[in-house]
């Protein structure tokens, strides 16, 4: 086994496939959850197929330099920027209405 | 020298933070001046700046006309969201619901907002491009949920954060593909080495959903009504505008500067794009109750007209489309100051409430019905020469039944803007209905963008400036250049 996996190793198909699966998990999970911290969850997953993407393309399209792999490093900071705030945001709305269920939040419609 | 106005900005409020925590709450107006100078000079910087042309950190950071131009309209949207905001923020309304909180931390916020977008239309590459992108978005949820006490607030900023992360999520995804075409991150190198193969479409389709979602296209508009409606009044307007203003810049840089060369292929997706987007945005306008709501479906089908100037690989394409952003958001903020006005007085918000307007404040309403009447296109306001110039383009660029489907669209949302004008002329006056206070800051704005939009369209010699300048950037010859 050991040996099968070190003579074969995942080339950029695996990985694209990869980030495409992590993808569409995440984006399954922001239609489907309905926690608003899951669906925030889901969306960083998202990035992180995008920073998987990035990092990968470097690796098999552009092996000696370092472009793709600091856009990752920028997007992870970044999304963390972005948790923080959406999680400002969620405190607020659960000190209201005791609860951050989505399907909850629909005060305004039309 | 070239960043100037950026770091201008950036300082003015890193200054506004630290001086929040020192001064007494009394001393606070100094915030709202700081700000509205900072922006001022930067402002003065960048109109001096004009005909300077030059790059920075090895050309990831050019400044050109077309950045120069931008830029004007974004400091100018936080020059007016900042006057705009000013009597909630000091606490001069009548309607105590309406006053807003933290001064300090709003001024800080908007500035960074504003400078993340001036970053956002002079970087060239990839990375500078996406965090200036996250730069001006990242302070935008946090305006669009400041009252921590409304839960309209909350639920706003709730649903844009969320979606604005999905929408992050998908540009990324998608400038990821574009990254591993071309192997590079600068937005030259990939316009020159990009070929024409299904994954391009592919990322072609993630950077415009994602890139929809600021822009507010049809269907990636979900979020707009329900964000403009929650936020506080002044922050809805700088997202008319500024936000808007910020999606054209970055849909600008990707679709010209990158994949000029494939024009003709694309441009039918953006004819689809701006008819369902003006049609959808129109007909669901019709019904709204609520004002915010119905400026957000009116913004809505503005950007459907907006990215008509993205049809054709034209010279023109560029200065109409520009002309129009700076014909819309005068107009669209002289009808936003008369909104914010009248809330600040009154606390209402709904179209009927506006009954009676021409009566008790005749100057207020005739300066709205001239806002209402530039966006729905009548001449000789600047709505209608900025239209004309982008129906041309559409017409260039073949699509006779866009130009068709624009002037229905046109016809449809008169209809709704008079409505409002109805409202304020032919209705009768409310019982309780006396000549309203205006304070100085509104009325100054009031006559200022009112100006802006009646004169735009007048002065010809407008438009020959923005084109003239326009063509000494190089946009033009990097679309030629890579054209197949």
């Amino acid at each position: 086994m050991v040996e099968l996996l070190s003579n074969n190793p995942p080339g950029i198909w695996h990985w694209l496939i990869l980030s495409t699966i992590l993808f569409s998990i995440g984006l399954y999970g922001v239609l489907i959850r309905k926690s608003a911290v899951g669906v925030l969850m889901s969306a960083e997953l998202m990035l992180n197929a995008a920073v998987l993407n990035f990092v990968v393309f470097n690796h098999f399209v552009k092996p000696f330099t370092i472009d793709g792999e600091l856009m990752g490093i920028f997007i992870i900071a970044v999304a963390a920027a972005e948790a923080v705030v959406a999680m400002a945001i969620f405190v607020a709305i659960f000190k209201h209405k005791k609860s951050i269920d989505i399907t909850h939040i629909e005060t305004m419609k039309g | 020298m070239l960043m100037l106005p950026e770091l201008i900005v950036i300082a003015a409020g890193f200054i506004i933070l630290l001086l929040d925590l020192f001064l007494a709450e009394e001393k606070k107006n100094i915030l709202g001046t700081l700000a509205f100078a900072g922006l001022l000079i930067a402002l003065g910087r960048t109109l001096f700046s004009f005909g300077q042309q030059g790059e920075l950190f090895g050309g990831r950071f050019v400044v050109d006309s077309v950045a120069i131009w931008f830029k004007i309209i974004f400091l100018l949207a936080g020059m007016t969201t900042v006057a705009l905001s000013w009597d909630r923020l000091t606490g001069k309304t009548t309607d105590i619901a309406s006053r807003m909180k933290h001064r300090g931390e709003f001024y800080t916020i908007l500035l960074f907002s504003t400078a993340g977008m001036m970053y956002l239309i002079s970087s060239r590459d990839l990375v500078t491009l996406y965090i200036s992108l996250e730069l001006s978005t990242i302070p935008l949820f946090v305006l669009v949920a400041w009252d921590r006490d409304n839960p309209l607030c909350g639920e706003a900023g709730l649903k844009y954060v969320i979606l604005g992360a999905l929408s992050s999520a998908v540009l990324l995804y998608g400038l990821g593909i574009l990254y591993g075409l071309s192997g590079s991150t600068d937005l030259a190198t990939i316009s020159q080495k990009i070929t024409h193969s299904p994954a391009l479409w592919l990322s072609v389709a993630m950077i415009t959903a994602g890139i929809g979602f600021k822009l507010t296209l049809v269907p990636f508009h979900m979020w707009a009504a329900d964000v403009y409606q929650g936020a506080p009044t002044p922050v809805t307007a700088h997202l008319s505008v500024a936000s808007k203003a910020a999606g054209m810049a970055f849909i600008f840089l990707l679709f010209y500067r990158v994949l000029g060369g494939a024009f003709q292929e694309w441009n039918i997706l953006f004819a689809v794009l701006a008819t369902i987007t003006m049609t959808l945005g129109n007909l669901v306008a019709i019904i709204q109750q609520n004002i915010k709501r119905f400026m957000a479906f009116s913004a809505i089908s503005q950007a459907g007209y907006l990215i008509m100037g993205f049809l054709g690989p034209f010279p023109e394409g560029l200065p109409s489309m520009l002309f129009y952003l700076y014909a819309y958001i005068f107009t669209n903020l002289v009808v936003f100051a008369v909104i914010i006005f009248y809330a600040n007085e009154t606390g209402r918000e709904n179209i009927d409430d506006y009954r009676g307007l021409s009566r008790t404040n005749p100057i207020i309403a005739g300066a709205m019905m001239l806002g209402l009447f530039s966006l729905a296109g009548i001449p000789p306001l600047s709505g209608f020469v900025g239209k004309f110039f982008l129906f041309s383009v559409a017409s260039k660029a073949g699509f006779h039944w866009l130009v068709g489907v624009a002037a229905i669209n046109s016809t449809i949302s008169l209809y709704y803007y008079l409505r409002i004008v109805r409202q304020m002329y032919i209705e009768p006056t409310m019982e309780d209905a006396t000549t309203l206070q205006i304070s100085p800051m509104l009325a100054g704005t009031i006559a200022i963008t009112t100006l802006g939009a009646v004169f735009f369209g007048i002065i010809p010699f407008f438009y020959e400036t923005i084109n003239q300048t326009v063509a000494a950037s190089d946009w033009w010859s990097v679309i030629t250049a890579t054209a197949r």
